[in-house]
């Protein structure tokens, strides 16, 4: 009965209004249909856009995973006392507003910014280049938005790491990637998975980091999703991209699970 | 590892993740008309001008208040149901979890586009009511998380204790159980403060001409101009809710209860 209210709540306000949506991908004319699907798949834009998301996903959770590992690493080896310190100051940003977070890019990465200024005074470059509006510059505000998420997943496996695995393995020859590969990996294999599906999903899912780096020129499926409602109108489309996204969050976070608990 | 690849490893990725933050507040302190970096020249007057614009007052309000109060509404929503999850055996306890869990998984942007389109027009609500509506749905799951853990690290014979001395169920919660709970009921609290003042896409759809939050007034206000007071509104959030999590690390040991 207790937890009723918050159950009801919930349930009204979330779930009933998204399946909704949801379902309006396959209403076409009033109608149930597939059509809306055949339309928004042979539509080019719409196939670049899936694409460029499902691949900025992958780049931005692989590329956190090398630097999570080896951040978590040396984070683990400091002396306890600023271990605790040195993560916090991980953990910091993630509870700074990501629009903040995500403007710090334009300045650096803008026509006058910090990257176009060395540019050109090296001389690589008479005139400044376009950083801001291209992949690279997406991909750089998702990856500091959220690799945080990998390294705290990394270094709470870790702790489960026993004493002295590492040392051990050392003292009997192994070198560092023989240790990676067949003490820390096999035994953070969790975190790594937590971690990826975090920050896998969280780069599908954002809206913020395309919708100011990347704009209308780099389009991902929550810009696009924005996109054909308020230019458009287009509710077909929205739902089909919503049911994109849910079904991709959702499927990652089994696939990448099931992963995990495979190999052992 | 050598001592000195700890070190650099640790110092690059520092300033990646940090390092932009200095930017911003640098870049907010220029004297000059656009955004640069490094500013030409410094001035506070970008920090200043923050104040002068009258949609960032607004908007600033209009989300404190959401955060505020729609902290609140989850909490008193929220803790019942951590309650009863973690002091009885619920049927369906596994989906009671998951629903209220529901919106942090579904993308903001899709739960607010379909409570526009649903709820909010149908029912011809005010805008800053469909807001608070979302901002309280949205901490809800928060509030739910850290009150639950808070209480199963409460035994729970105390209770059972003033129960069997004559208190009733609701009594003993209010005297013996929210006196032990304080600090996750207030971690709950600045967790859903913090999430709610930053989120953007529930908001999105949601906000109506005039009555925007103050991160969407942002996105609005970036899109026309080019000068350093988005960059310094930013600067100032963000040593907002750095000052917010420092002062809750240091009296409350924020980090031990999310």
């Amino acid at each position: 009965m207790l937890a009723l209210p918050a159950v009801l709540f919930t349930a009204t306000l979330f779930l009933l209004p998204v399946l909704v949506l949801l379902s309006e991908g396959f209403r076409v004319d009033d109608a149930w249909s597939l059509q809306g699907y055949a339309d928004f798949i042979s539509k080019p834009l719409n196939q670049t856009v899936f694409f460029r998301t499902l691949k900025l996903g992958f780049l931005v959770a692989g590329v956190s995973a090398v630097i999570g590992y080896a951040t978590a690493f040396s984070i683990f080896h400091l002396p306890s006392k600023h271990r605790g310190r040195i993560f916090g100051l991980v953990v910091l940003p993630l509870m700074i507003s990501p629009v903040a977070r995500t403007y710090a890019w334009i300045v650096i990465l803008g026509r006058t910014g910090i990257v176009n200024d060395a540019i050109v005074g090296l001389g690589l470059s008479d005139t400044p280049i376009r950083l801001l509006f291209t992949e690279t510059a997406v991909f750089l505000g998702l990856l500091q938005l959220f690799m945080p998420l990998m390294i705290i997943s990394l270094i709470s496996a870790m702790e489960n790491l026993p004493n002295d695995a590492v040392a051990a393995a050392r003292v009997l020859g192994a070198n560092w990637l023989q240790v990676f590969l067949k003490v820390i990996l096999p035994l953070t294999k969790e975190g790594l998975v937590i971690g990826g599906t975090l920050v896998f999903t969280g780069s599908l899912t954002a809206y913020i980091t395309p919708a100011i780096l990347g704009g209308a020129k780099v389009l991902m499926l929550e810009t696009l999703l924005y996109q054909r409602v308020n230019v458009a109108n287009d509710f077909v489309s929205a739902g089909i991209i919503a049911t994109i996204l849910i079904t991709m969050s959702f499927g990652s976070n089994l696939l990448f699970k099931r992963i995990a608990t495979a190999r052992t | 590892m050598g001592k000195w690849t700890t070190f650099l490893i640790i110092g690059l990725t520092l300033t990646f993740l940090i390092g932009p933050f200095f930017i911003i507040i640098a870049a907010g302190l220029s004297a000059g008309e656009n955004l640069a970096f490094p500013p030409e020249g410094l001035s506070l007057k970008w920090y200043w001008a923050v104040f002068e614009v009258e949609s960032f007052r607004e908007s600033f309000a209009l989300s404190m208040f959401l955060a505020v109060f729609g902290t609140l509404s989850a909490l008193v929503l929220g803790v019942p149901a951590a309650y009863a999850l973690s002091r009885y055996r619920l049927p369906f306890a596994e989906t009671v979890k998951t629903i209220v869990a529901a919106p942090i998984i579904v993308p903001g942007i899709i739960v607010g586009l379909g409570l526009l389109r649903y709820l909010v027009i149908p029912l011809n609500f005010t805008v800053s009511m469909a807001l608070f509506m979302a901002h309280t749905a949205l901490v809800i799951p928060y509030a739910v998380r850290v009150v639950t853990a808070s209480l199963e690290n409460l035994r729970s014979d105390m209770e059972e204790a003033a129960i069997l001395l004559g208190c009733t169920r609701f009594g003993a919660f209010v005297k013996v159980v929210l006196p032990n709970i304080r600090g996750g009921v207030l971690a709950a609290f600045i967790l859903g403060f913090v999430t709610s003042f930053n989120q953007v896409p529930v908001s999105l759809f949601l906000s109506g001409p005039g009555v925007r939050t103050l991160p969407i007034d942002m996105l609005a206000y970036m899109e026309i101009t080019y000068d350093p007071s988005v960059a310094a509104l930013s600067a100032l959030l963000a040593i907002m809710s750095v000052g917010i999590i420092f002062l809750a690390e240091k009296f409350l040991g924020f980090s031990r209860y999310v």
